[in-house]
């Protein structure tokens, strides 16, 4: 699944390469500067992986961590060992973390990578028009990665709970990749503007404050609590359903 | 039996406690932060005298301005948002800005758009304009005896200080001005200072101003039409510092690979008030009738084709009404007549209507 999300930004590179200049304001955000600077790329595949690709990985893996297991038939197993299901809840959710962490930073650094070979780089243009040296440009780069790191996070546990209520692991992918999809649409419709700051999905796309002079942290700060709170009703959702579940697989 | 029962109930506990522990944070955070009074009371005059002594400031602070003036919501994202629109995409829908300002020569606006942003900075007499969505840079050399004075242009009137100056310049007697209970603005103790015009046939039913109680810097202006109790227009502070910001803020150079325009002062301050239809000549003069709030702007024709090529949007905008096209808005009637003029006032159509059936 890494190979996959590695796969965006190296389409996204040949694709410009191979095609002519790309008239600026078109397509995906971000998509003109890529002749002009390469490490663009990684910013671009970020922007075109966030609505899609990156909760696809992300409920595949999130979906997958107990009903996996359940589906398997390995489950009662790993609760034979004397560590506890809570413990097991636990690491469970780490490894999930884990790929949130990887995945943005995969598709940051293959674009980073992709982008300084096929085209030339240099000094960055942020969104207010001041230019950064290639090497801040890489930390906000790795910034905006971290930022989508914690984005997904409350998606990925939102998907371990779904994980707990079946034995079906493919449900649970489903369901997970479903909701984040209904949440960005229920983001986009003006009329439910009251629900939007609760919206998981709400700051997703709003990485680009980390791409401004001087960079805007309210976002990120916004983000975080917010993705804290998902963590913790889920996970407190998910924890008392795997307690008491009856583990018959 | 009864005991497992029991303790699986117990299990779900903290599946409850956490929304619980979180509306109860969200709704705490909701609530005004002081309900008291710390401010000494003031009268009208005195919180105008306090407007008027508060010096050209330094500070950086962060602007949130909504409207909801009834115009449709034009798509923030697409093809659809050149910079021809632009000013008018800026009526529609809520924003957010930056703002740093250190003395009169040295300003920067940053509109903040989801993955864009559109940048006005002065220095001196530079004036830059950025747009990053297409990577667009305009630059204006403002005439130098012009320096002192405040910066002209769509970007200029956007910071509360600038709006509550423009506002109360115009108070005259048609105007009842009274000091509401304070608020806080940006997390700071604010007088309100409430514009009420006399006139019932406005659709303007109320103008607060909040002034700093403690350097006399307006802070947020709301506006509020008559039969809604949410403001139609605001703009404040959500977040403000005062101090000087760093000043490599204001030294803008285009960044490589930007379309750079160069704009002449005089024809760039016609390119950017084509938003209402310009008065160049004698004959273009608009006609007012009426003073003070209900007072109704009459166009010669000539000047609606003019406006209307401006934006298609405009056009889709109107509804056909008898004897023209009416553009309606919570605080703003334009009417455009069907042999080419346009009244305008922030007044019912009935009214425009009869202004314009007297010529």
């Amino acid at each position: 699944m890494l190979c996959a999300l590695a796969a965006i930004p190296i389409l996204i590179a040949v694709a410009v390469r191979l095609s002519s200049a790309v008239p600026a304001g078109r397509g995906p955000a971000f998509l003109d500067r890529i002749t002009q600077n390469g490490l663009f790329v990684g910013v671009t595949a970020m922007v075109v992986s966030v609505p899609l690709f990156l909760p696809l990985t992300v409920g595949v893996v999130a979906g997958d961590t107990i009903a996996g297991e359940a589906g398997q038939g390995t489950l009662r197993y790993l609760l034979v060992a004397p560590a506890g299901r809570i413990r097991l809840l636990l690491v469970k959710y780490a490894g999930a973390a884990v790929f949130v962490v990887v995945g943005p930073l995969v598709v940051a650094l293959t674009g980073a990578g992709i982008g300084a070979a096929l085209f030339r780089v240099g000094p960055v243009t942020l969104l207010s028009g001041d230019t950064i040296g290639t090497g801040e440009a890489m930390v906000r780069l790795l910034l905006i990665a971290a930022y989508l790191a914690v984005s997904l996070l409350g998606l990925s546990a939102i998907g371990l709970f779904i994980s707990t209520l079946t034995d079906v692991p493919v449900g649970a992918m489903a369901a997970t990749v479903v909701l984040s999809v209904v949440a960005q649409v229920l983001d986009a419709l003006p009329q439910l503007e009251w629900l939007h700051p609760w919206l998981f999905s709400h700051y997703w796309l709003d990485f680009g404050d980390l791409l401004r002079q001087p960079v805007s942290w309210d976002s990120f700060a916004a983000n975080v609590l917010l993705q804290g709170g998902y963590i913790a009703v889920f996970g407190a959702l998910a924890y008392g359903r795997f307690i008491t579940k009856d583990v018959l697989s | 039996m009864t005991r497992a029962g029991n303790r699986a109930w117990l299990r779900w506990l903290p599946a409850a406690a956490v929304p619980a522990v979180i509306a109860a944070g969200a709704l705490a955070g909701s609530l005004p932060a002081s309900a008291g009074d710390p401010l000494p009371p003031k009268t009208p005059e005195q919180v105008l005298q306090l407007i008027a002594q508060h010096r050209e400031p330094a500070l950086s602070g962060t602007l949130e301005q909504s409207s909801e003036l009834g115009l449709p919501e034009l798509p923030k994202t697409g093809p659809g948002t050149d910079s021809s629109n632009a000013w008018l995409e800026l009526l529609t829908g809520p924003h957010t800005a930056r703002v740093y300002l250190d003395g009169p020569d040295n300003a920067r606006v940053q509109v903040m758009d989801r993955l864009a942003e559109r940048n006005a900075v002065r220095h001196g007499n530079e004036l830059w304009f950025y747009n990053s969505k297409d990577n667009t840079a305009s630059h204006v050399q403002l005439p130098a005896d012009g320096a002192g004075k405040r910066v002209e242009g769509k970007d200029s009137a956007v910071t509360p200080d600038q709006l509550a100056s423009m506002l109360l310049a115009k108070i005259d007697s048609s105007t009842e001005v009274t000091v509401g209970a304070d608020v806080q603005v940006a997390g700071r103790a604010a007088y309100n200072l409430v514009l009420t015009p006399k006139s019932v046939a406005t659709l303007v039913s109320s103008v607060s101003v909040a002034v700093d109680g403690q350097t006399g810097l307006p802070l947020g202006v709301q506006v509020k039409a008559r039969g809604q109790a949410d403001p139609v227009f605001g703009v404040a502070y959500t977040n403000l510092s005062l101090g000087a910001p760093d000043a490599s803020l204001f030294t803008f150079s285009p960044p490589p690979g930007a379309t750079v325009k160069e704009v002449p002062a005089p024809e760039y301050k016609a390119g950017t008030e084509h938003a209402t239809p310009p008065a160049k000549d004698s004959t273009h003069k608009p006609a007012v009738t009426g003073s003070g709030w209900d007072s109704v702007i009459a166009f010669p024709a000539g000047t609606a084709t003019s406006a209307s090529e401006t934006s298609a949007l405009l056009q889709q905008a109107t509804v056909p009404v008898q004897g023209g096209r009416l553009l309606s808005t919570a605080l703003v009637n334009v009417l455009v007549l069907d042999d080419g003029r346009v009244v305008a006032g922030s007044v019912p159509v009935e009214r425009l209507q009869a202004a314009a059936a007297e010529k």
